[in-house]
């Protein structure tokens, strides 16, 4: 297993405005699993992945990312994030001053992988996503679909166990989303990478290994 | 990709460049007000060393010979005179006051320094011109007056044989010194001792201080000391009454601007955190993201510090480069200490560098999860 959690909780707010995001969730994931969380919106899909993604502490419960459990007292959460996670958002959050090629060297630059290894690494992983052709362009001059490819070259670029990808396709029109759906099968086949997508749109369900439908903050 | 930060800062260049102005402009001014302080302080040192005299008094209780209203009647001249630990024939008689002179109608701003010719006080020889005729009365008969007569300082643009008035009283111009100006470029108008009385002391034959120079095998703070215990007068070292100057003309009347000069550095300070803080809450969204995909705060605070460091250097030079500049073109005398202005740009770097601390920490506060939440 590459995530194992047990009866995660995630509650906002407090006493009477108090809402449980996510509500006792026990799930695992395999390596080189593609699985989609999905659900009607506010049903705890974003607050999930962003709890095994180490970007949330949770209020109960544990979670193991590659056998090993999270210490969320003395671990330090930016590491496993940089070392172990990739992430790849619905607005695809590129910084608007680097091109495409730094948007992916950043990564590297935050696990101080740096200098020459860190650009053609970064140029392999833009070529691969079909932008070599892009890779000194901006966030500003490429498309929505070029703009999520990119997001994914950065999340490949610390080579992560897992990726954690929320509503990639939401920006995307439907054929930019089957073109990046292909395009994620091909990654998670090159790089034996575990990806988990949040998504709303029905008709990407047939590219995963398993759709895992929540509810107010459950898995049902 | 270790030049993020600049990238950043061209991204952003519009506030990087106001930034830069606004700690520059500040640097300039902390800096050029020092230096007209120390200007102040090279002017009122050299007219004293210039008198060469090094044994200073006053009347008793007046504080010293430049900081109250000193007055002594000439019969301690020939008491001083006396003294053998004092160069014979060193001893004499100073009037030393501001004045607001007339010169072609308009009032003026000057210090009127009477003394005997050929005595220490001021010039024994004019550039241009000739000095004034001395008095010829040792014993001072109020009835004697000498001619009204002036040497003045050659940048003061007066011609040889122009008319000024002093105290009601004309004054003719008979030669000029080599430029030597008091505190804020302050001309000083040297002439005899007795129409120096007559024009500020209204005729009376007192003076504000007597001067003397000590024989070079005796300590002048002994002197000091010793006549100091005579009663009636006050007795001052050249050290002690260069401090007095300093005191009364520079420090005192400068206390706001060295006041002023800690919150132009205290602003800076401030400008920077509050440009570097507003920057920081508008890029949130951004380093939202730097810490989703595992930016550690280190990281960030570095990425912030980076910056705030680049932008108070760059500031910091030109500052610094500015207040010379300034000081070129002032219209009084400004002497910028290279020592002090290391100090400054120093203290402002560390300023500018602690504001953009708080700036970074609360970057560091920033929660990773605003990535989810909205585009840059």
């Amino acid at each position: 297993m590459i995530i194992e959690a047990k009866g995660l909780t995630k509650k906002f707010g407090q006493s009477a405005a108090e809402i449980v995001a996510v509500n006792q969730v026990d799930i695992s994931i395999q390596m080189g699993e593609l699985v989609m969380f999905m659900g009607d919106s506010g049903c705890g899909k974003t607050t999930l992945i962003s709890l095994l993604g180490c970007i949330l502490t949770p209020d109960e419960g544990e979670l193991r990312i590659n056998q090993k459990l999270v210490d969320y007292e003395n671990d330090n959460l930016s590491l496993i994030r940089r070392r172990d996670i990739g992430f790849v958002f619905q607005l695809f959050n590129l910084i608007p001053y680097l091109t495409a090629l730094e948007n992916v060297m950043l990564a590297m630059d935050i696990s101080n992988t740096r200098g020459f290894e860190a650009e053609k690494r970064a140029e392999k992983l833009l070529a691969r996503v079909g932008l070599k052709h892009r890779v000194n362009h901006r966030p500003g001059q490429l498309s929505g679909g070029e703009k999520q490819r990119v997001s994914f070259a950065r999340a490949l670029a610390n080579k992560p166990k897992i990726i954690f990808a929320d509503e990639p396709t939401a920006n995307l029109d439907s054929r930019q989303s089957q073109n990046l759906m292909g395009l994620v099968q091909e990654l998670r086949q090159d790089n034996q990478t575990t990806i988990a997508i949040v998504t709303h749109h029905q008709e990407l369900r047939k590219n995963a290994d398993r759709v895992i439908h929540m509810e107010d903050g459950k898995i049902i | 990709m270790s030049k993020i930060f600049l990238k950043d800062m061209i991204y952003r260049q519009a506030r990087v460049v106001l930034t830069i102005i606004g700690i520059t402009l500040l640097i300039a001014l902390i800096l050029f007000l020092g230096g007209i302080m120390n200007g102040m302080k090279i002017q009122a040192r050299q007219y004293v060393e210039s008198t060469g005299a090094d044994i200073w008094i006053s009347a008793k209780g007046s504080g010293g010979a430049f900081i109250g209203f000193s007055l002594l009647v000439p019969e301690y001249l020939a008491f001083l005179r006396h003294d053998k630990r004092l160069t014979a024939d060193s001893v004499s008689p100073l009037v030393f006051a501001q004045a607001r002179p007339i010169i072609r109608g308009k009032a003026g701003k000057a210090i009127v320094v009477g003394y005997k010719r050929d005595k220490h006080g001021g010039p024994r020889h004019a550039i241009e011109g000739r000095m004034f005729t001395p008095s010829e009365f040792e014993d001072y008969r109020p009835q004697d007056l000498p001619l009204a007569e002036v040497v003045v300082d050659e940048k003061m643009g007066l011609t040889i044989g122009e008319r000024i008035t002093i105290g009601g009283k004309e004054l003719k111009v008979v030669g000029k010194t080599k430029s030597l100006m008091f505190v804020l470029d302050t001309p000083l108008l040297f002439m005899d001792i007795r129409t120096a009385q007559d024009v500020l002391l209204d005729n009376y034959l007192h003076v504000n201080m007597m001067i003397a120079k000590s024989k070079g095998n005796h300590n002048v703070s002994e002197i000091a000391t010793d006549l100091n215990q005579r009663g009636s007068i006050e007795v001052r070292t050249l050290d002690q009454t260069l401090d007095d100057i300093i005191d009364t003309y520079v420090d005192e009347p400068m206390k706001a601007v060295t006041f002023l000069r800690v919150m132009l550095c205290l602003a800076a300070f401030i400008l920077v955190t509050m440009i570097t803080y507003v920057t920081t809450l508008e890029k949130t969204q951004e380093i939202g993201i730097l810490k989703a995909i595992g930016a550690s705060n280190h990281y960030v605070m570095l990425l912030i510090l980076k910056q705030v460091a680049l932008t108070s250097v760059i500031g910091v030079v030109f500052g610094l480069i500015l207040s010379y500049l300034f000081a070129i073109f002032a219209p009084i005398f400004v002497k910028i200490d290279p020592v002090e202005s290391a100090v400054v740009a120093a203290i402002s770097f560390k300023a500018c560098c602690a504001g953009g601390y708080l700036a970074g920490h609360r970057a560091t506060l920033v929660d990773p999860m605003v990535a989810f939440r909205g585009e840059i």
